[in-house]
C-alpha cells in the first residue's frame, strides 16, 4: 500500500440545464500517507463522490494532479481499488470469480487466483458463500465481497464511496466494525467518502469535512483500536469529535 | 376430504411432477368445444373436421412418412437461418453497442432495412434466386437478424456503468470487459432477441414454405389446401403450435433459467 496525495484538485462541470458552470470541486488538495485512513465527510453535492471519481480515473479532473506512489493518475487502473455505494459485482459470477477477478486479470493461473480469493473471502468473514451468486446474498454480505474484491488485487489505495450506505443500520455498524479489523489487520491505505460523521469518526486516523467543494477543515481522530461500537458510543473523545464535525457539517 | 378437494390435491401434485400436464390443462376446454362443434354438424365435416379427423389425418401423414420429413425440412431450415442470424447478429449488436462509430454508421440503416419485412423481400428474391433453398435461407437469416441485433445493441447498453468501472480498476482491459462484462451482461436482452427473432423466423419460413416451398410445414398445408384437405391445414397449424411451445420449453427457457434469471437480472 501507497501514499496518495491530491493537489490542488478541481471539477468544473457544465450544467446544461442551469446553462452555467459548476464548480464541483475548488481547489482541494489532501494527502492520505501510506497505511492511513482518511475519512471525506460532507452533506450531498459537497463534490466528496466527485473528488473519488477522479482520484479512481472514471472521470478527468479540470485542474490540479493526483498521484499515487508519486505516479499521476490518467485513467483507471488496479493501483486504486474501488468499493462502491451500489456494490457493482458481477452478477453472472460466483462470489468467488468476483473475488478471484482481479486476479485473473492479472494473468494469475487459476489454483493459484482461487487461493488468493478463498483467503480474502475467509477474511472477510465469507468463505461459506464462495459458490454463490451476488443475487443470493443480503447487501451486508454483497458488500463484504465487494471489499473481499477490491482488497484481493492487492492496490496500493482503497478507494470506498459510501459503501455501507445502502445497507440496514444494524448490519452497516457490523460491516463498519468488520473494516476496522481488515485495516487493522491489512493496513490498507484507505480514502473513504461518506455523509455519515459517525461513520467518518469511526473508521479514520483523520477526517476530511468537505462543503461546496473546498475541504472545510481536516481533524485527526486519536482514539485508540480496536473500535468498537459498543465501547465508542460512551467515549468522550468520540463524542467530543462526532459533536465538532456533526457541527461543520452542519454549519457547511 | 371432499372429493372435489382430494381432485383438486392430486392434480397440484401432478403438476408438481410433471409440469407439461399444467401446459397441456388449458387446452382441454378449447378442443372440447372444438369437438362439440364439429359433432353438431353446423358446418359440413369437410370444412370443419373434429379433432379424431385430425389425429387419425396425423396417424395417417406419419405412417406414410410425409409429416416426419416436411418438419424436419422446417426444422432444420429455422435452426440454419438461426444460427446464421445469431453468428452475424451477435457480433454486430455488441459492435454497435460498445463503438460510437459503428452505430453512428450501422443504426440508421439497421433501422430502415429492419422496416423491410421479411415477406417484402420475396418478390425480389424470387426473381434473383428463383423457388429455391436459398431464397428461404435469405428470408429466415434476415427475419432472425434484427431482432437479435437490436435487443444486443440493447443489452449492451443496459449494463451499469458502474460494472465498467469496477471491471477497469481491477486492470481488466477493454478487450476483456467486452468478454467478461459487456457479452454476459447483454444476455438476457439478446436471449429475448432470439426469442423474438425465432419466433418471426418461424412465421417467415412457413409463409416463404408456402409461396416457394417445395417440402416443409408451410408448404404442407398450401399443397393441402390446393387438394381441399381442411384437415391437413388444422393438423399443419397445430404442428406449428406444438412446435413452437417444444422450442420455447426444451430451448428457450432453459437457457434463460441458466442464465439471466440465475443471476438475478430477470425475474422469474
Amino acid at each position: 500500500m501507497k501514499t496518495l496525495a491530491i493537489r490542488n484538485l478541481s471539477k468544473t462541470y457544465f450544467d446544461a440545464y442551469a446553462g452555467a458552470h459548476v464548480n464541483a470541486v475548488r481547489d482541494v488538495s489532501l494527502e492520505v500517507p501510506e497505511g492511513e485512513f482518511v475519512s471525506i465527510v460532507g452533506p450531498s453535492g459537497c463534490g466528496k463522490t466527485t473528488i473519488l471519481n477522479m482520484v479512481a480515473g472514471f472521470i478527468p479532473p479540470s485542474g490540479g494532479e493526483i498521484l499515487v506512489d508519486g505516479r499521476a493518475v490518467v485513467g483507471p487502473g488496479p493501483d486504486r481499488g474501488v468499493v462502491f455505494q451500489s456494490f457493482a459485482l458481477f452478477p453472472w459470477k460466483t462470489v468467488l470469480e468476483n473475488v478471484a477477478f482481479g486476479p485473473k486479470m492479472r494473468g494469475i493461473a487459476k489454483p493459484e487466483r482461487e487461493k488468493i480469493a478463498r483467503e480474502f473471502l475467509a477474511l472477510a468473514g465469507l468463505s461459506h458463500a464462495a459458490e454463490r451468486y451476488p443475487n443470493e446474498l443480503s447487501g451486508g454480505m454483497q458488500q463484504r465481497v465487494g471489499v473481499a474484491r477490491a482488497l484481493a488485487n492487492e492496490p496500493d489505495v482503497l478507494l470506498m464511496d459510501e459503501p455501507f450506505a445502502s445497507v440496514d443500520a444494524q448490519t452497516r455498524m457490523t460491516l463498519q466494525e468488520e473494516l476496522t479489523r481488515i485495516w487493522q489487520e491489512r493496513r490498507p491505505t484507505v480514502l473513504f467518502i461518506t455523509h455519515d460523521v459517525g461513520e467518518a469518526v469511526f473508521l479514520a486516523n483523520r477526517v476530511v469535512v468537505l462543503s461546496k467543494g473546498k475541504v472545510l477543515q481536516e481533524l485527526e481522530v486519536p482514539i485508540p483500536r480496536p473500535r468498537r461500537w459498543d465501547a465508542l458510543v460512551e467515549n468522550d473523545e468520540f463524542k467530543r469529535l462526532s459533536g465538532q464535525v456533526l457541527n461543520l457539517v452542519r454549519s457547511a | 376430504m371432499n372429493p372435489a378437494l382430494r381432485a383438486w390435491s392430486l392434480y397440484a401434485r401432478a403438476t408438481k411432477r410433471w409440469p407439461a400436464i399444467a401446459a397441456l390443462v388449458p387446452f382441454i376446454p378449447v378442443v372440447a368445444l372444438w369437438w362439440i362443434v364439429a359433432e353438431t354438424q353446423v358446418f359440413p365435416r369437410a370444412f370443419f373436421p373434429s379433432p379424431a379427423d385430425v389425429v387419425r389425418s396425423f396417424g395417417d401423414l406419419v405412417y406414410k412418412g410425409i409429416l416426419p420429413e416436411y418438419l424436419e425440412d422446417s426444422v432444420v431450415r429455422l435452426a440454419v437461418g438461426a444460427a446464421a442470424g445469431m453468428a452475424v447478429g451477435i457480433p454486430l449488436g455488441l459492435l454497435v453497442g460498445v463503438s460510437r462509430r459503428a452505430q453512428a454508421a450501422l443504426w440508421p440503416p439497421l433501422l430502415f432495412f429492419q422496416a423491410i419485412g421479411d415477406i417484402a423481400w420475396l418478390p425480389i428474391l424470387l426473381i434473383w434466386f428463383g423457388f429455391g433453398l436459398t431464397t428461404m435461407t435469405f428470408v429466415i437469416v434476415y427475419t432472425v437478424l434484427f431482432p437479435v441485433v437490436l435487443n444486443t445493441v440493447l443489452g449492451v447498453r443496459s449494463v451499469p456503468i458502474e460494472l465498467h468501472r469496477a471491471a477497469l480498476s481491477l486492470g481488466a482491459s477493454r478487450q476483456r470487459i467486452l468478454w467478461e462484462v459487456v457479452l454476459p451482461g447483454a444476455l438476457p436482452n439478446v436471449i429475448t432477441g432470439l426469442r423474438n427473432g425465432l419466433g418471426y423466423g418461424w412465421r417467415a419460413l412457413i409463409a416463404a414454405e408456402m409461396i416457394v416451398g417445395t417440402s416443409g410445414v408451410g408448404f404442407l398445408m398450401f399443397d393441402a389446401r390446393r387438394a381441399g384437405s381442411v384437415v391437413e391445414i388444422v393438423l399443419g397449424m397445430i404442428v406449428l403450435g406444438l412446435l413452437w411451445y417444444v422450442v420455447d420449453a426444451w430451448v428457450l427457457a432453459p437457457i434463460e433459467r441458466a442464465t439471466g434469471q440465475r443471476w438475478g437480472l430477470v425475474t422469474r
